[in-house]
């Protein structure tokens, strides 16, 4: 403690006014950096930014969404997937699912089999099958609607909802418990 | 039986918890009895125990399969391996939850232990936050997510998930459970992932020792750096778990999910990536209090958003807050995960505020030189931290504000992330090659030019090295040099002290290096780490920037060609069965490299015909060097025959340089963390001869 408070009083007026100087270089350093951090992260937003629409919002206003990268959601038709794995080329059917769901396996279910969702062609090329592209999952895809209708993915997100989750006990009664 | 134990003894822990808490609060400040705040301190031993025995008890119901536990039944089945049986343990939720509160419970009482005698003020206000965040983790298994559920059929022939025994329920039989049992993710069927969590829960887990120390300074009004000392060793200790966390999870992504990456500027890894950058600038800024007794509100700033994003980070990968492909599906803990974040920010700040608002938290010194150590330590952070603002926006910040308040939902891609960090990583690598050369208090540039001068001309060198191998772009070669020159800074910095001893020791070199060592652990430590991550730096560049890729289908016979690489399609292994029930659909590759014959590789597909819902998996073939990875994925091929197979091969320059810095920045911790006795023998036996009490 005793060397602290020395050190304090041992300073001299004149550093006391060299350092309201170095304070004003601090300053304007710390404006100058802080102006570019929020350049990068505006420039990077702006740039990067990307709508996150459901299948319903897509088809609800087309003419506003096509030619533009958007992301969006829906649930993966099983029956629907064709690979061409030779030039590794994936066409699939996704259906409409709400923003949120409380259970994303009902959700993901109801979509699928209900046949008023709505639904969209999506077309991926140079893309490996995932091994999680399958019947019920959710598929999350970036990427822009071709006036065809078809969505041109270029990123593909998949997810079961059950991969991490417990399953349902259903599954102890299906067998006859 | 064991779930009664588990369950019982889990309920007494969070009971010992909550006890611990009050009683050592109440005995501190109100009551002044010593005989109850040591209760407390009991207590947090006795919560320790009672944690030990539910996790041994699940591990042993998960090792004897007794599948009428729901948790058991969800993550393990008859034909897995005993390995995968003891890594379920944190397979799913409930179980990685029950896992990280016995993990916290042991940070406890290792940190009570160590510090109960020196930090008489400290503990009592330590041990109460320590156990509080250790009563909300318990306090959810308990409740929520229960890992000692049973199976019940009920008279009505329901079958529910419960603790306790429903009125007329039995039990399923056990062969019909077993039969049904899901069997552990085949995604998490992996080296990698067995012990990425631990790891990631080490380095979580190991921030609540800082972040309740630096508390307890707070709320007892002990603010000189004591609660840094305490806490510097176990911030280092779960700096160094975390990195490993992330850098396992990077490898665990790389040889599983098949994309040729490592890391997909996920949310969720995102998430786990911000405490460790806030944790970072705190293990730099401590420095600059320790030495010279500047930036303490800010410390505790950075100690309390490290713990803050360890539980946020928790939280986001729990509750499904943004879509991810880590997400647990939306789950029950998320808004008590969440309220539990929110309070403790909460208060932590208030605290803070109160204490900095009563003069209590101010600096003995200013800045005062632009080129001060402590100036570009605070550089330092301020990059850390503009790092950790620009992830936290593109991950959780604009999507969640877009949702809010514009009723629209918008999301920043990969794009967002490789277009503001790099500029933000590239400063950091330039402040590491500036730092260590710069002096406390001032600095004169003449003199930091100078120490420059070796490492510059040396980073010069090794970037014409590169210019050699090949590389012709200047922003790679801009990067490469940043990075090497960091790296050499740290070794020329270790060369010019071994030489400083040589000329006043008669020694050799290893007796000079390990002098210096033990004398200075955490520079020279703190060097080593620098080392690794610039070998880990060098690993992302190349693996980044000159990535080659390429697809084609190959008969049998038939090569294809790909830089100075060549591979050929030998031939097909279909249904090979493993130990573990996996059926394992093999290619058989040979890859030549200028013609010569380097490597078998055998990518693979794997069926699991167990598993209810992901029940496929692709298995790349790699054949490592230091140069790269050539790594094959089997894309498909021709049913039966298999005359015909296609593979998508990718070429990773350097990305094994990130697994080694790995282990170099362990290395690094180690010295950096080793224990030192720093205070000389006669200070300690004066403190010592103090009377207790005083």
């Amino acid at each position: 403690m005793t060397d602290l408070s020395w050190g304090k009083s041992a300073e001299s007026a004149a550093a006391q006014k060299s350092r309201s100087g170095e304070r004003i270089k601090f300053l304007i350093g710390g404006a100058l950096l802080l102006g570019a951090v929020a350049f990068l992260i505006v420039s990077g937003t702006m740039n990067g930014a990307r709508y996150f629409i459901t299948v319903n919002d897509l088809l609800a206003s087309p003419e506003e969404y096509i030619g533009q990268s958007v992301r969006i959601s829906g649930a993966v038709d099983g029956t629907t997937i064709v690979y061409d794995s030779s030039n590794l080329i994936i066409d699939f059917t996704i259906a409409d699912i709400p923003e949120d769901t409380t259970n994303l396996a009902l959700t993901l279910h109801e979509a699928v089999n209900d046949p008023t969702a709505a639904r969209i062609s999506v077309h991926i090329e140079n893309q490996v099958m995932p091994d999680l592209l399958q019947h019920e999952a959710q598929a999350i895809l970036t990427g822009e609607l071709r006036a065809d209708g078809t969505f041109h993915a270029t990123e593909l997100l998949l997810k079961c909802p059950s991969r991490y989750e417990e399953s349902i006990p259903e599954q102890v009664q299906e067998t006859g418990v | 039986m064991l779930a009664e134990i588990g369950l019982i003894s889990t309920l007494f822990a969070f009971i010992a918890a909550l006890y611990a808490i009050v009683a050592s609060v109440y005995g501190e400040r109100f009551a002044h009895s010593r005989a109850l705040v040591t209760s407390g301190r009991n207590a947090v031993y006795l919560n320790f125990v009672l944690m030990t025995v539910s996790v041994i008890s699940l591990q042993i119901a998960l090792m004897t399969q007794q599948y009428q536990i729901s948790y058991v039944w969800s993550v393990s089945s008859p034909s897995m391996p005993d390995f995968f049986r003891f890594t379920a343990l944190w397979g799913s939720q409930a179980g990685s939850i029950l896992f990280w509160s016995f993990l916290m419970s042991a940070f406890t009482a290792g940190a009570t232990f160590l510090n109960w005698k020196s930090q008489r003020r400290l503990m009592p206000y330590a041990i109460a936050y320590m156990m509080a965040v250790v009563a909300f983790f318990v306090g959810v298994t308990l409740f929520i997510e229960n890992p000692f559920d049973r199976w019940w059929i009920l008279p009505t022939g329901d079958v529910v998930a419960s603790a306790f025994i429903p009125v007329g329920a039995v039990a399923p039989s056990a062969a019909q459970l077993a039969e049904t049992a899901n069997g552990l993710n085949p995604l998490l069927r992996h080296f990698g992932m067995a012990i990425h969590p631990p790891m990631l829960y080490l380095g979580f887990v190991g921030f609540v020792i800082p972040f309740a120390f630096a508390m307890a300074a707070l709320a007892s009004g002990d603010l000189s750096t004591n609660w840094i000392k305490v806490s510097r060793r176990w911030a280092l200790v779960a700096w160094v778990f975390l990195s490993l966390g992330l850098i396992l999870g990077g490898r665990w992504a790389y040889d599983v999910l098949g994309w040729g990456g490592y890391w997909g500027w996920d949310p969720v890894e995102n998430a786990a990536f911000l405490p460790w950058l806030i944790g970072t600038a705190y293990l730099h800024s401590v420095m600059i209090q320790e030495k010279r007794g500047m930036l303490k509100t800010w410390n505790m700033f950075l100690v309390i958003g490290t713990f803050s994003a360890v539980i946020f980070a928790t939280f986001a990968t729990r509750s499904g807050l943004v879509d991810s492909v880590h997400s647990f599906a939306r789950s029950e803990i998320g808004f008590p995960m969440f309220a539990f974040w929110f309070l403790l920010t909460i208060v932590s700040v208030w605290l803070i505020l109160w204490r900095s608002s009563r003069g209590e938290l101010k600096d003995d010194h200013q800045l005062k030189s632009l080129f001060s150590r402590e100036a570009l330590f605070v550089l330092n952070n301020f990059v850390f931290i503009a790092l950790f603002v620009a992830i936290f926006w593109g991950s959780f910040g604009a999507p969640i504000i877009s949702e809010l308040f514009m009723n629209t939902n918008i999301t920043l891609g990969a794009d967002y992330f490789l277009q503001v960090t790099p500029p933000l990583f590239i400063l950091l690598f330039i402040l590491m090659g500036v730092a260590p050369v710069s002096a406390w208090g001032a600095a004169s540039l003449a003199r930091m030019g100078r120490a420059m001068l070796i490492p510059l001309a040396l980073a010069a060198a090794s970037v014409g090295l590169f210019v050699v191998g090949g590389v012709t772009e200047i922003g790679a070669l801009f990067g490469y040099g940043i990075v090497l020159l960091a790296g050499w800074v740290a070794i020329v910095e270790t060369v010019r002290g071994i030489l400083a001893r040589q000329r006043v020791h008669q020694e050799n070199l290893l007796t000079s290096l390990l002098a210096l060592i033990t004398r200075n652990p955490r520079r020279y430590g703190g060097y080593l780490i620098h080392l690794g991550i610039t070998v880990i730096g060098l690993g992302v560049i190349g693996s980044t920037l000159f990535q080659q890729e390429t697809q084609q289908t190959l008969a049998v016979g038939e090569t294809l060609n790909i830089g100075i690489y060549e591979l050929r399609y030998d031939g097909f292994l279909a249904n090979q069965i493993a130990e573990d029930g996996r059926v394992m659909d093999i290619a058989e590759l040979t890859l030549f490299r200028d013609g010569v014959e380097v490597a078998h590789l055998r990518p693979r597909r794997d069926f699991f015909p167990e598993a209810t819902d992901m029940n496929s998996m692709t298995i790349a073939g790699a054949h490592s060097t230091v140069e790269n990875d050539f790594y094959v994925i089997l894309v498909n091929w021709e049913q039966i025959s298999a005359s015909s197979a296609t593979f998508k091969v990718y070429i990773n320059p350097l990305i094994n340089l990130i697994w080694w810095g790995g282990l170099i920045l362990i290395v690094g911790t180690m010295l950096a963390g080793y224990p030192r006795e720093t205070m000389p023998i006669r200070v300690r036996e004066k403190l010592r001869a103090v009377p207790q009490g005083a």
